[in-house]
């Protein structure tokens, strides 16, 4: 089937990013996800929109790509961004000379810092130690990856981009060393076929030497595991690093209600291998004690872990031993495999950050402008992602629904608000919060249910949250279950739904079970095992 | 001077003070809260207690087989509106309407007359929450492939107002009306509307619960069709109903009965515990007693505190048995974590867990604070909390 000029390997930002790009300039293009969209590392990250001051003395060059985004997106997408502000702070362990070093740097990448005083930095955040040296205010801000991937998603729908959920690139297809199309299989239903296109676009993040793999092509990535874990409360107002060269555990994130903590490094040898494990929660929980003296005091909802694709480039960046991943540059690299392997129509993108994926979709669709002959400009810089939510939409809302959770719906749902909000016109109970501790109403869960790219009770958790909070869905995903089984065709039967559904929750909460999560496993355990006689197979 | 003092007022503690009493004794439980029983649905399972009895460790192994079959005797007599044998389980209905067993339940959740319907009425309260009508009825058809399945939607005026503004009726709430004089006119008045098409009809009933209340068991005597009521999600009224007649019972036979605070320590002489401390408006206050029974519910219960660190027991630090694995990949398969407990004797007296050498006289351990069994997977969460409770009781 031809369908596009060029087909995206990777819904994580980056393969949406470019996918909004490249559709924005009129170019056709298809997106091909294996799961549903950021379901890779663009949703087991920190949520750090970095102001770049992190790599200001190891890697100036990201650190200046990271501040011009910085700004960017805080232009084009406010609703996807808090903007916290951020310190950075030094604890009595870490050197002074590394501090002065630090403030040059940022200067050099024109990253504006400010020194504020301890004593105000501790009224500000009662719970930070209480021994930090010097503190700097940096513009660092929080990101929702969900969010921003969904937006970028939507957004290239307009443009007329299309994207495929549950699609894997099993193999490119080569003619006479030209890429001429993909061999594609339907995860959910096993069909195999061929999309045919003139360009392909390796966004594939950690699984990227796969991708170019399947025709013999080696491409250096690194897997390198990443662990993070998630507090039950807002800890801090605002970001809080560690200034010291970066190291485990040293940076806090506050998102809405809960913190995250990270991150540790380690090479694995596949980007599957992301199962957090016990040492390293115990490792984040020992450092990050510097910056919060009263850690263990506090309830870890949940572990997870990401897996950063870091592209050794230079084949003499020292140590390929294992505890070194922080010492390959995390700039991005753009591969033409033109260029590089004599291959026509591939261009890989490895590496990079979050931060900067707005850029990186920038210089891949020029790239594949170039070769298509396009010379339509770049405008992502300047548009904004969001649709305008018409003021009666608001109005609407607010009529309808408690205070709270009117302006998160509508960001999260922007143009199919409309019809949810009729729905609950028409039928007042689906304005009942049916996970009452992430605020999402029935009738959204219902939307996100119907949707055609939803095809797990997974998919319903990722686009409205339903079952993040703290009771870990013991009692939202139950209520759930009707509006799956209204649409039953699309899921699995329910008990494997539910079960899948809890051994991936269980994933992230094995490693930090104590406390009251451990209480809460205890009643969800009995709810699912005793109440609804739900059985591992 | 209390012969005896029970801490915790879950199943565990409430049939041993029960028992106490009954022998003579003068008992007061001390309890911080309600316990799980008022999430579960009522039933008690009992488990495969052969097989569990050959465990080297398992609770039901402290205990004479014969005991367990007494607890549970004793049980049925004390409220006759429970039945049960054991050895043998009845089938109710999860709140999704599929089978499943248990060894004691409520009469009336007893689906037994199903096996020969040939028409299901399946009630539908008006905005009744949790309560998803389509899912049962597709489960009841796989179950009972023999039946017609009918679902009866019907309100009543009580909850007109909610309905009108959306706000959902929980079974809690459906089950509490139905007890009141103008429930029962009402659940007449509703179950008379309910045609019969032909004559093996049986009637199934969320939101129902019967058990402990004369006027309601009288209202399906008289119906035309056996009524079953269904198990319904937490918290909900069947276990609500049995712990308030377990407090009731209690008190009857005139046990005391503190709720809402917690002991804070207990006062040691040796060997033996001498003092329950509870703080009372900030003011300690204590209670002497001959003996004690530790029924502080586990994990859940609050009578072990886990950190990053250790494992607490969180009253006198007794010492426990933990797991050296602490969970398995299965959410709902085995957890080595649900088996962290007391190790007792044959008493129920708290040992040593290296040793074996049983640490306090006085002092006997029941229900979920005992080691080496998870609930779930052994399928005996009341059996243990009650055939313990009940010995503790008997031994006090
Ligand atoms: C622990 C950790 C913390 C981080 N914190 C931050 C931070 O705070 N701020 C920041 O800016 N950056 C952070 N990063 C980096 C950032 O998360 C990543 O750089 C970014 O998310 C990568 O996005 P991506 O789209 O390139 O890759 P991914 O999000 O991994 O997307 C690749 C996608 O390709 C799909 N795919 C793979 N193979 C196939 C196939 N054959 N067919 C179809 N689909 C396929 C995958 O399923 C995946 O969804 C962090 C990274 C880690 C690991
Ligand atoms: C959702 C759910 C469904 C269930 N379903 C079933 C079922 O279908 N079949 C079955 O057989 N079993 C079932 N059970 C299990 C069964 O209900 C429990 O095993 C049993 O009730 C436990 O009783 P317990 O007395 O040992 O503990 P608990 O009921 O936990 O009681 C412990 C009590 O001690 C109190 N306490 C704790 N610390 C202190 C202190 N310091 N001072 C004073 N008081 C204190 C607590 O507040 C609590 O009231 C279910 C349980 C749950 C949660």
């Amino acid at each position: 089937m031809k369908e596009s000029k060029v087909v995206i390997i990777g819904g994580g930002a980056t393969g949406v990013g470019i996918l909004r790009d490249l559709s924005m300039r009129g170019i056709s293009a298809l997106l091909l996800e294996q799961g549903d969209l950021a379901h890779g590392t663009s949703s087991r990250f920190h949520g750090l929109l970095h102001s770049g001051a992190r790599y200001a003395v190891k890697d100036p060059g990201s650190a200046a790509e990271c501040i011009d985004e910085n700004l960017i997106l805080k232009q084009i997408a406010p609703h996807c961004i808090s903007d916290t502000g951020g310190w950075f702070v030094q604890t009595r362990d870490d050197s002074p000379e590394y501090v002065e070093q630090w403030t040059k740097a940022c200067a050099n990448a024109h990253i504006p810092i400010s020194e504020i005083s301890p004593s105000e930095a501790c009224r500000k955040e009662p719970l930070m130690s209480k021994d930090v040296l010097r503190v700097f205010e940096v513009p660092d801000a929080t990101v929702d990856g969900f969010k921003i991937v969904w937006a970028n998603a939507k957004s290239a729908k307009r443009y007329g981009g299309q994207f495929k959920t549950y699609h894997q690139a099993k193999r490119l297809i080569m003619e006479n060393n030209r890429v001429v199309g993909v061999s594609t299989k339907n995860l959910l239903t096993g069909e195999e076929f061929m999309v045919s296109c003139d360009i392909v676009v390796n966004a594939s993040g950690a699984w990227a030497s796969h991708v170019t793999g399947s025709i013999g092509i080696p491409l250096d990535v690194i897997c390198d595991k990443g662990t993070l874990l998630a507090f039950n409360q807002r800890l801090f107002q605002r970001v809080i690093n560690r200034l010291r060269p970066s190291g485990d555990g040293d940076i806090f994130v506050p998102h809405e209600t809960i913190t995250i903590l990270g991150t540790t490094s380690e090479f694995v040898d596949s980007p599957e291998e992301n199962d957090p494990q016990e040492e390293e929660v115990n490792k984040l929980l020992e450092i990050g004690r510097h910056v919060l003296p009263g850690i263990m005091k506090n309830r870890v909802i949940r572990a997870f872990s990401g897996i950063r694709p870091l592209h050794r480039e230079d084949h003499d960046v020292p140590g390929v031993n294992k505890e070194e991943g922080r010492n390959v540059s995390r700039s991005f690299a753009l591969i033409d495999h033109e260029l590089q392997d004599g291959i026509q129509g591939l261009i890989s993108i490895v590496g990079g950050k979050f931060t900067t994926y707005r850029l990186m979709a920038e210089k891949v669709s020029d790239r594949v402008a170039e070769k298509l002959g396009s010379m339509t400009p770049c405008r992502t810089a300047t548009e904004d992602l969001l649709p305008v939510i018409p003021e009666h939409l608001h109005k609407k809302a607010a009529q309808l629904l408690p205070y709270a959770p009117v302006e998160k719906m509508l960001e999260r749902l922007q143009e199919d608000a409309e019809s949810v909000l009729t729905e609950i016109q028409r039928d007042p109970r689906k304005g009942q919060m049916l996970c009452e501790c992430e605020m999402v109403s029935a009738a959204e869960v219902e939307k996100a249910a119907s949707d055609e790219d939803t095809h797990h009770l997974a998919d319903i958790r990722r686009k409205t949250r339903l079952g993040m909070g703290t009771c870990q869905g013991a009692f939202c995903t139950y209520r759930a279950l009707p509006l799956l089984w209204d649409k039953k065709e699309k899921y699995d039967a329910l008990q494997d739904e539910l079960r899948n559904f809890l051994n991936q929750r269980w994933k992230g909460i094995r490693p930090v079970l104590w406390g009251q999560q451990l209480r809460e496993t205890e009643l969800t355990r009995a709810i699912y095992a005793s109440i609804l006689q739900v059985r591992e197979n | 001077m209390w012969d005896g003092i029970i801490i915790g007022g879950g199943l565990a503690g409430l049939i041993a003070g029960i028992r106490a009493s009954e022998r003579g004794k003068h008992v007061l439980i001390i309890s911080e809260g309600a316990g799980s029983l008022t999430y579960s649905s009522g039933a008690l399972n009992f488990g495969d207690v052969v097989q569990l009895r050959s465990r080297e460790n398992h609770p039901y192994a402290l205990i004479e087989e014969n005991v367990i079959q007494a607890g549970m005797d004793y049980f049925q007599k004390l409220f006759p509106d429970y039945q049960g044998v054991c050895g043998r389980t009845q089938t109710l209905f999860t709140p999704l309407g599929s089978p499943r067993t248990a060894n004691i339940i409520p009469s009336g959740q007893n689906a037994a007359v199903l096996q020969d319907a040939k028409r299901i009425v399946l009630m539908a309260p008006e905005g009744m929450k949790d309560f998803f009508s389509k899912i049962i009825k597709t489960n009841l058809k796989i179950c009972y492939p023999q039946c017609i399945v009918d679902i009866y939607p019907f309100r009543i005026s009580a909850f007109e107002a909610w309905h009108a503004i959306g706000k959902p009726v929980t079974g809690m709430e459906y089950a509490r009306y139905w007890q009141s004089g103008p429930g029962i006119a009402e659940l007449k008045r509703v179950l008379a509307g309910v045609t019969i098409t032909c004559s093996e009809t049986v009637v199934l009933f969320p939101g129902l619960a019967t058990a402990f209340s004369e006027p309601l068991k009288e209202v399906l005597s008289e119906t035309p069709f056996p009524v079953i009521e269904m198990t319904s999600f937490p918290p909900s009224a069947g276990g609500h109903n049995l712990y308030n007649a377990l407090k009731q019972k209690f008190k009857s036979l005139g046990g005391e009965l503190l709720m809402g605070t917690g002991v804070q320590r207990i006062e040691l002489q040796e060997k033996e515990c001498r003092k329950a401390i509870v703080s009372s408006k900030g003011r300690p206050t204590a209670f002497a007693a001959h003996s004690f029974i530790l029924a502080t519910g586990g994990i859940l219960g609050g009578g072990i505190e886990v950190t990053a660190e250790a494992a607490q027991e969180t009253l006198l630090g007794l010492p426990l048995y933990v797991p050296a694995e602490w969970t398995k990949s299965e959410f709902l398969g085995e957890q080595p974590y649900a088996h962290t407990g007391i190790e007792a004797d044959s008493d129920l007296r708290p040992v040593d867990p290296g040793t074996k050498e049983v640490l306090f006289e006085n002092l006997r351990v029941a229900g979920r604070m005992l080691a080496h069994w998870d609930p779930w997977t052994d399928n005996c969460g009341g059996g243990v909390s009650l055939t313990s409770g009940w010995y503790a009781g008997e031994k006090l």
